[in-house]
């Protein structure tokens, strides 16, 4: 199973390089919000970010504009499955003997790759316009493993979802849907003193939230690996309670 | 290689798409599966190829039940979808590699058989070019590649040559026959093209509605509609002529000869056996033949003869799906017009009065005599007319095919009683099978006697 993961993985990886542009398309739409959000806020947001051990309010922000990368980058892994059920790619691979399970995990391991990547690059511009993280390997390691978690999760969500759905629009409709208020319904964007309460108990559910403080815990000040390790935990079920859905899912396809 | 019974597969949406099929493929064998879309082709190709589950039967692919052992049906076969499974954003090396890894097989046996495909299929230049850049045959050529990977004894391919031109198709069927003829690979194709079935495989089965009307030698098929038909124009119209068409009359070979506006049509077994032996025959009676045209058995002749229904008709059908739903029904028997001349008929049988059924065989006569004067002509300009006759609302049109295949076969037209006897005997069977027949003001809303129509 893991040797058919990891040449579905080669395969799904060698096709990303072929088209680098799509990828970085998809780095756009965070980029601009760390531009523009980082100088809207800048005066606007004087307090500190609590837990944050002081900084600026672009120290708080980048944990949050990385998540948000790994938000936008693995909500579509979905609709490329649904288009190589069309194009009978996936029916290539079922009348093989080849993992189904594999077939899952490939995908949503290269999408979770890729997001990192995509991270990685956001994390280069942030330092470049000056802020203030701790990028040392350990924690850079360890930022990276818990959106690696949550870009699983994300998109074996989106993958799961393709095969329920079935459909293209519907699926392009849900992940519009849930992105922006999974954003805006954590402390990916402002910390939790500024929340109303309803907004505060939302954040509390939300894996989103999770994978924020989590970052956060490394990255900015001084590391506070208890709550790293707490952030991961909900990363880890979140990853594994979606693949396993997937997975069956995936498994179900057989009409 | 292949064995099939009593296959039945019901959609989610209550289509019956396999419907109690039975068949079994020798080793070494090409047999096409011929039927109009949405015949249940494709459906039993995935039960088959262990992509789709079925209801009710049991299914033994190279000897593995794919409910059992999916795995080691999957290692033994091959499947060309109708779909180009390849992905276009690799090369040909690369999708050939992909799927060789798929199979588990070691890097070096890939790259062997790679070369091997390659080479076979004339692709080697193209191997390392994106398949954005192939065209649609080469295209299909590395699908066909990828499926023989892993060296399988069985192969299916669904609609190998559909959206292919015409030289790209031949050149495909050179290369199905080649792989069967000289590596002994058994395949099961679908087509809709009869030219295909005919020029590719050992034995066509005829499927429709999900079941196999018919299993022959694509010959023993074409020879069951009894109507190469030949045609001939002579130069002038002297006593030599009267001669040789008595001659045809004496062949034994030629089924009916008929003279129509100046042209002799000879319905014969075999046209192409028949036409030199008729250029003899009009060059020792000195005849100059002016135009000679043989016109062979379609697919709608063939199809009208174990169906019941041309492929026309079936389109006309899957275009009405939307009516079909709203009324309650789930797709599959006859088309519209013929169910409701069924059921009118069943009204008539069980509560007409005299008066209507005397009113109703005098209609009966009327039509059959339109048809003795249309017929005729009708069914002289060769096997494309059922086709259009058909097209004709209600059962006028049924006659004129039943007709012509009189005429083309040579047995005597038949009375009005014949086709009376026939609609009966349609009827009869659909009532001997116990579905009952339609009550009465049953017209359109009659969901019961819809889906017993349908499991027919």
């Amino acid at each position: 199973m893991l040797a058919d993961t990891w040449y579905l993985f080669l395969k799904y990886t060698k096709i990303t390089m072929r088209m680098p542009l799509w990828t970085l398309f998809t780095l756009i739409q965070p980029l601009l919000w760390l531009l523009i959000f980082t100088q809207l806020f800048k005066n606007f947001v004087q307090a500190p970010a609590p837990g944050s051990g002081g900084g600026s309010y672009i120290d708080f922000f980048v944990p949050g504009v990385l998540i948000m990368t790994a938000l936008f980058g693995s909500s579509w892994s979905g609709v490329s499955l649904l288009r190589e059920i069309t194009a009978g790619t996936v029916d290539k691979m079922l009348v093989s003997p080849v993992s189904r399970i594999a077939i899952v995990l490939s995908r949503v391991m290269h999408s979770a790759v890729q997001v990192v990547i995509q991270t990685l690059i956001i994390l280069l511009v942030a330092w470049a316009i000056g802020a203030n993280l701790n990028l040392g390997p350990v924690n850079l390691f360890l930022g990276m493993l818990s959106i690696f978690l949550l870009g699983v999760g994300l998109a074996a969500l989106s993958n799961g979802f393709a095969i329920t759905l079935q459909r293209e629009e519907p699926l392009v409709m849900i992940g519009n849907l849930m992105t922006l208020p999974l954003m805006f319904l954590s402390t990916a964007m402002v910390p939790k003193p500024f929340m109303p309460g309803w907004i505060e108990t939302i954040s509390l559910i939300n894996p989103i939230t999770y994978a924020v403080e989590s970052v956060r815990a490394v990255m900015i000040g001084t590391p506070d690996y208890q709550a790293y390790g707490f952030g991961l935990l909900i990363m880890t079920v979140f990853a594994g309670v979606s693949l396993s859905w997937a997975v069956s899912a995936f498994n179900g396809l057989r009409d | 290689m292949i064995r099939v019974s009593g296959l039945t597969k019901i959609f989610a949406t209550g289509t019956k798409a396999i419907d109690d099929l039975t068949l079994e493929v020798k080793q070494g064998e090409i047999i096409a599966l011929l039927g109009p879309n949405g015949a249940g082709k494709t459906t039993t190709i995935r039960v088959l190829s262990t992509l789709s589950g079925f209801d009710e039967g049991s299914v033994t692919v190279a000897g593995h039940d794919v409910d059992v052992d999916p795995e080691a049906v999957r290692c033994a076969i091959g499947l060309v979808a109708q779909q180009t499974g390849v992905d276009y954003f690799l090369t040909g090396r690369e999708n050939l590699m992909t799927q060789g890894h798929l199979y588990r097989m070691a890097k070096a046996d890939i790259e062997k058989r790679i070369e091997e495909l390659a080479s076979y299929f004339g692709l080697t230049d193209a191997l390392d070019r994106l398949v954005t850049t192939y065209s649609g045959g080469m295209r299909r050529k590395l699908d066909i590649a990828t499926a023989l990977i892993h060296n399988p004894s069985l192969l299916f391919l669904d609609e190998p040559t559909l959206g292919l031109d015409i030289k790209s198709r031949q050149s495909l069927w050179q290369y199905i026959n080649k792989l069967n003829r000289e590596q002994g690979l058994t395949i099961l194709l679908t087509t809709h093209y009869l030219e295909e079935a005919d020029h590719l495989s050992h034995r066509v089965a005829i499927i429709n509605q999900g079941k196999i009307q018919v299993i022959d030698t694509p010959q023993a098929l074409k020879n069951s509609i009894h109507g190469d038909a030949v045609m001939l124009t002579f130069a002038s119209q002297g006593p030599d002529v009267g001669e040789f068409t008595f001659a045809m009359h004496e062949d034994p070979t030629v089924q009916n000869v008929v003279w129509q506006n100046d042209n002799l049509y000879v319905y014969v077994d075999n046209g192409g056996e028949a036409v030199p032996r008729f250029v003899r025959l009009a060059e020792e009676k000195g005849l100059t033949i002016k135009s000679l045209s043989l016109a062979h058995p379609t697919l709608d002749d063939v199809f009208l003869k174990y169906t019941g229904t041309t492929l026309e008709e079936t389109k006309e059908e899957e275009g009405e799906e939307w009516w079909h739903q709203w009324a309650g029904k789930g797709g599959g028997g006859g088309g519209k017009w013929q169910k409701n001349w069924e059921k009118w008929q069943g009204q008539l049988e069980e509560s007409g009065s005299d008066e209507d059924k005397a009113g109703w065989q005098a209609q009966m006569q009327k039509w059959q005599g339109d048809d003795a004067t249309t017929a005729a002509p009708a069914a002289t300009p060769a096997p494309e007319t059922p086709a259009q006759s058909e097209a004709a609302p209600a059962k006028p049109g049924d006659w004129q095919q039943w007709q012509q295949q009189a005429n083309a076969s040579g047995t005597p037209v038949e009375t009005p009683e014949h086709y009376r006897e026939e609609a009966l005997k349609r009827r009869g069977n659909r009532q001997a099978d116990g579905k009952g027949t339609p009550e009465q003001g049953d017209w359109l809303g009659g969901q019961d006697a819809d889906k017993n129509d349908n499991n027919k």
